[in-house]
């Protein structure tokens, strides 16, 4: 049993689900066509080339092709959620590009390996849509994790200064935050795993039963996800930040302003006088 | 002890240090004093490492203050700053976290101790059990204040202190750092109290002197 192929065509008619947010926006004045259209528009073009793109990969099904394609999706994925942290792309891009390839690399290999079995470990079909599916729900939470990391101490400068004046190693000062940045990371992977398959049909399950498996396997697969997305994100949480604070700390153990994307904005750095 | 040679720190242009030298023996007991902006609270933040001057170097124990020395530094001396800015959460959590810290494993933080300094220093026992953001200013000074000496060290830089205690209670306070021979104190304080005790040197920041 396959899945209906939907007719260009066809697809057309979902446009006109559109037209809800598009009249009630013109009726109560949202301001959010425009965005909505480009949105709309990017997706598309989006997913049409990646629709064109998956069909080679998986045509070719070549190793080392596959794994350079999850080096470019690390980095378009890492690129585009940096962008909107509150650190400088520039400075902490590296250090975290290398955890999430990492951690996603080697949990999806020994998924692979351990789990599902493949006799070849770097097929398309699963390296990649399983390198992406956790990278897509691990990633939104590390960043927020890595994010709340350097902002609280930032705002907290002056706590985390008296902690170093009582003589703590750097390892020791950061502690606190790095325990609350995990947590905060972990907890909309930890939130959606206990209201899975109630409040909403994952998009995994949707795939694989629409592919035609039985909501069983589906099920099995959805286990095998949520349970990698947990450990994907406390592990690239931790090892972002753990990797990150070289460039982020002095040797003196003082966080610089330098890597926030607002220094400068303000006049620069703040000291006490 | 403590020795500061030329020291010089701008910022964003503007001169926050214009070459201060002075020095500091063991168990002197001085202020610095000057105008709010004069540097007094930096002149801390460069002994603690936290701000590094543009040029002139600090000593302490007559090792120049580096990336590698300021860590030991630090382990040596007892902080308080001017808003005694204390972690969030329970009061008696924090005295833990403070005492399991490394470097101060071998510290006596037992509750004797505490209770004995919290008497003294006329908190209520309950203090322990609230948050620490829910201490008054003076609350949070003295906890600040006892944190400083349960951590047993010998030099100390406080800065404000006593601003929002007491006034009767600010005697007490001063005269129990100032009483202690082996004890070094740099003190910034807009407190007369720490002024009148005749073991106290001033130094003035702006003109780079040591006032009669």
């Amino acid at each position: 049993m396959g899945t209906i192929d939907i007719a260009f065509s066809s697809l057309f008619f979902s446009f006109f689900l559109l037209g809800i947010p598009i009249l009630l926006s013109l009726k109560y004045g949202f301001g959010i066509i425009k965005p909505l259209l480009f949105a709309v528009f990017r997706m598309c073009i989006q997913l049409i080339l990646i629709g064109i793109f998956l069909k080679y990969l998986f045509h070719w099904n070549n190793s080392l092709i596959n794994v350079c394609w999850i080096i470019v999706m690390v980095t378009v994925a890492v690129f585009s959620v940096l962008k909107d942290s509150a650190l400088k792309i520039k400075k902490v891009f590296f250090p975290v590009f290398i955890s999430f390839l990492i951690t996603i690399f080697s949990v999806v290999v020994y998924l692979n390996i351990m789990v599902i079995k493949l006799t070849n470990i770097f097929d398309a079909k699963y390296l990649i849509i399983l390198s992406g599916m956790l990278l897509g729900s691990s990633l939104r939470g590390s960043i927020i994790g890595i994010s709340h990391f350097y902002k609280s101490i930032k705002k907290d400068s002056k706590r985390f200064l008296y902690v170093l004046s009582l003589g703590a190693d750097r390892n020791e000062a950061i502690l606190p935050y790095l325990k609350e940045s995990v947590q905060l990371a972990l907890k909309p992977s930890i939130a959606t795993m206990a209201t899975i398959g109630i409040v909403a049909l994952p998009g995994m399950m949707t795939g694989v039963i629409l592919g035609g498996a039985s909501p069983l396997v589906a099920i099995k697969y959805q286990i095998m996800i949520m349970v990698s997305v947990v450990a994907c994100a406390s592990s690239t949480v931790i090892l972002s930040i753990l990797m990150t604070l070289k460039i982020c700390f002095n040797k003196y153990g003082i966080l610089q302003m330098e890597v926030f994307t607002d220094f400068g904005k303000n006049n620069g750095k703040k000291r006490n006088t | 002890m403590i020795k500061l040679k030329n020291v010089k720190l701008s910022f964003s242009g503007k001169k926050v240090i214009d070459n201060i030298s002075f020095e500091v023996k063991p168990g002197e007991k001085i202020i610095l004093s000057g105008k709010s902006g004069s540097g007094k609270s930096t002149v801390f933040n460069m002994i603690l490492g936290f701000v590094q001057p543009d040029s002139g170097e600090i000593l302490f124990d007559a090792e120049k203050l580096d990336e590698k020395h300021v860590w030991e530094v630090r382990k040596k001396i007892s902080y308080i700053d001017q808003e005694s800015s204390l972690g969030i959460g329970n009061t008696l959590d924090y005295l833990m976290f403070i005492s399991e810290l490394k470097t101060n494993a071998q510290k006596e933080f037992s509750s004797n101790r505490i209770n004995e300094l919290i008497e003294y220093f006329e908190l209520e026992n309950e203090v322990l059990n609230k948050n620490l953001e829910e201490l008054s200013g003076g609350e949070r000074q003295r906890i600040a204040i006892i944190i400083s000496i349960l951590l047993e060290r010998k030099v100390f830089l406080l800065d404000e202190v006593t601003s929002a205690i007491d006034v009767s209670l600010k005697k007490k306070v001063a005269e129990y750092y100032l009483d202690k021979d082996d004890w070094t104190c740099l003190i910034i304080s807009h407190d007369p109290i720490w002024l009148e005790s005749s073991n106290t040197k001033i130094f003035e920041m702006e003109t780079c002197t040591w006032a009669q």
